[in-house]
């Protein structure tokens, strides 16, 4: 065996042919698009980082039948255009599949692009329910969509009987996805619905709206915002002095290690839905997240950056069972896949509407004490839930 | 109404006068280097984005506070706006509006690009023990940071009134608005006075960028928003006319105030953008005054 890969790593300069070269030998270039550089960049920086620690640990294990792995990454910039220009050059660079990241709005773009370019694309963070459903044969997401992010908050608050809840909402996609959810489970469950309130990106005071739930005070409260807002909307709803039994924020900027440095005491017993946490008891969890760390200098990762990791293990594997990197035959086999990451259980399947997604619950984590402690569902070992009354 | 209702009232009126009071305050930058060189300054916003980034750079690498950092955003605001109007704005010569128009506008790019080579795109904010501090007058609940906002305007503008109606200065800014070729005649350096006055009127963005930081987050072209804001806010008290300038802004964070609290947050911006249009058709003058003041 290791004769072999002596002997392919010693040939492969001398096979390698131009970009289209993806059968024989050589490294198997696998793509990635995800936002470097522009708004997103903070996620992009947690996703190169599952991307290094995924691509490390399939060459570690021998690569795909004793070829090495390696993927070519475009920076979106965190803009439509430039990101429907990077998807382009993956379909010229001849790659078998593309690993697809983070904002809706652009990932939506892509996948429609590279769908319709019949290139197979496995979505790995974003979670706009419209990328999947409809969706397309072409389109495949590991992640949970904007769907279950309502569902684990709107659980807890069904389990602790709140009667009545409030939802403050951005108008992007995966935000109006959220709160539709929500909307949709609320009638479920029986929780009254007191205020749903949408607005517009660049709106930076949110006390009119604030004071108008305050005088319903429902028993929660559910903020599904830009990641920017998160900071703004919990410090603007502590100085209007609105309290419901718990402030829930959508994931988003609520999930970021940030959101707790820069909103302080404001964001103490924020519970937020997330994709992932460390506590989470899955074979392989705690070494992925210290691989994470040590990626990212010594950071905290975030789920994104776990999800990034299992879409190249998952890619790996598809184009390993695949056996060959033709785009229809790797895409038969993702339809196929069947296996277990540090991320959580993958298979693609066709259920409510939905296509080529993996059904995943999420997790819910509060913060106490200036750190996420996880709180939702019982397989996390939860912490009890601190009530704000 | 009930008492609940009429406190939430309240609180969203004064909640609206201080939020308004910033708009003032933006606004009567603009509005008096229009009132004085009939410039209309399209950067407006990013110099008020250049007061957040100061404010953000200084807290994050010294721990100062915001507020002692207005010691600094403000001269080096006001030093900004001079350099660029006596080495910019002054040498396009007496051609039409369109220079200094296109001068500006360019400016704005230059200065929000290079915020993000900078400082980079994500949205970065500071965290001040008083962040959330409030305290109940009346049983409405005031944000502590709100108010020094609003205070802070009010010392601002107070001062730029007592420096144009009570020194020789002031009497030198009113001259060079309302004839500058007359008060060249007088002796009056109208170069030099326009320089002033563009630095005060950056300055005003800058101090404004300064008070907001506790309250909000900032990114390298939050400048659009303010820019608009302060071209309402002008509007609506008509423009070159200062006092207009002070009262458009208070209008304007009532209407939305308000609007976002009675009818529907949703359509928040647009209850200041329908006032607006309906000043532009029904009073292009502006809300106050017959004629436009200027000055």
């Amino acid at each position: 065996m290791r004769k072999v890969t002596l002997l392919t790593l010693a040939l492969t300069p001398l096979l390698a042919l131009p970009a289209s070269a993806q059968s024989g030998t050589g490294t198997i270039k696998i793509g990635a698009i995800t936002s470097v550089t522009g708004r997103f960049a903070e996620f992009g920086k947690m996703q190169l980082a599952g991307f290094k620690v995924g691509v490390a640990e399939v060459n570690r294990k021998g690569g795909i039948g004793g070829r090495k792995i390696e993927l070519i990454i475009e920076d979106n910039a965190s803009d439509v255009n430039k990101g429907l220009a990077a998807a382009e050059r993956l379909v010229n660079a001849g790659v078998p599949l593309v690993l697809n990241e983070y904002s809706s709005s652009l990932v939506k773009a892509q996948a429609q692009y590279l769908a319709r370019q019949k290139v197979p694309n496995l979505v790995i963070t974003s979670s706009g329910d419209d990328i999947t459903k409809p969706g397309s044969d072409y389109i495949f997401r590991l992640n949970q969509p904007a769907t279950e992010y309502a569902r684990v908050i709107l659980n807890i608050f069904r389990d602790n009987k709140f009667k009545s809840m409030a939802i403050i909402a951005g108008t992007g996609a995966f935000e109006k996805s959220v709160a539709d959810a929500a909307q949709d489970f609320a009638k479920l469950y029986n929780i009254t619905i007191v205020e749903d309130q949408r607005y517009d990106k660049g709106l930076t005071d949110f006390r009119p709206v604030l004071n108008r739930i305050k005088a319903k005070n429902p028993d929660g409260i559910l903020m599904v915002s830009y990641a920017e807002d998160s900071v703004a909307l919990m410090r603007q709803a502590r100085e209007v002095g609105v309290k419901p039994r718990l402030f829930a924020g959508g994931a988003a900027g609520f999930a970021l290690p940030d959101f707790i440095k820069d909103s302080g005491s404001a964001g103490e017993s924020v519970i937020t839905a997330t994709a992932w946490v460390p506590q989470l008891r899955y074979a392989g969890v705690q070494k992925l997240n210290v691989d994470l760390k040590t990626a990212l200098g010594g950071q905290e990762p975030s789920y994104h950056a776990a999800q990034a990791y299992a879409g190249v293990i998952v890619a790996a594997e598809a184009i390993r069972k695949a056996g060959s990197t033709d785009r229809e035959k790797v895409k038969a086999a993702l339809n196929a896949i069947n296996m277990t990451t540090a991320f959580g259980p993958v298979q693609f399947k066709d259920y409510d509407g939905f296509r080529n997604q993996n059904p995943l619950a999420m997790v819910a984590q509060q913060v106490q004490g200036g750190v996420f402690v996880p709180i939702y569902p019982k397989s996390v070992v939860p912490r009890p839930i601190k009530f704000e009354r | 109404m009930d008492s609940a209702s009429v406190t939430a009232f309240f609180q969203t009126l004064v909640q609206g006068l201080l939020t308004g009071g910033l708009y003032a305050l933006i606004g009567t930058g603009l509005s008096l280097i229009f009132g004085v060189m009939k410039v209309i300054n399209f950067a407006h916003g990013d110099f008020l984005a250049i007061g957040m980034f100061i404010t953000l750079a200084l807290f994050k690498a010294f721990h100062i506070d915001p507020y002692l950092s207005l010691l600094v955003v403000a001269p080096a605001g006001f030093a900004l706006g001079f350099v660029i109007q006596r080495f910019v704005l002054a040498r396009l010569g007496d051609r039409l509006g369109e220079g200094s128009m296109l001068a500006t506008l360019g400016l704005g790019l230059i200065v929000s690009n290079t915020l993000l080579l900078t400082f980079g795109a994500q949205p970065q904010s500071i965290n001040v023990p008083y962040a959330t501090s409030t305290f109940q007058f009346a049983g409405v609940q005031v944000s502590v940071s709100l108010l020094v906002a609003g205070l802070g305007t009010l010392v601002a503008i107070v001062g730029l009134n007592l420096l144009l109606y009570r020194t020789e200065l002031g009497r030198a800014i009113r001259a060079t608005a309302q004839n500058p070729l007359g008060a060249e005649l007088q002796g009056v350096k109208t170069t030099q006075i326009q320089a002033i006055v563009f630095g005060l009127g950056v300055a005003f963005a800058a101090i404004a960028g300064v008070l907001l930081m506790p309250l909000l987050y900032t990114f390298p072209t939050v400048g659009e928003n303010y820019t608009t804001k302060a071209f309402i806010v002008t509007v609506l008290g008509g423009l070159g006319n200062l006092p207009g300038a002070v009262a458009g802004g208070l209008v304007l964070g009532v209407i939305e105030s308000l609007g976002a609290f009675y009818i529907s947050n949703n359509y928040r911006d647009a209850y200041g953008l329908i006032a607006f249009l309906l000043v532009l058709l029904l009073r292009p003058e502006g809300l106050f005054g017959k004629t436009v003041k200027r000055v």
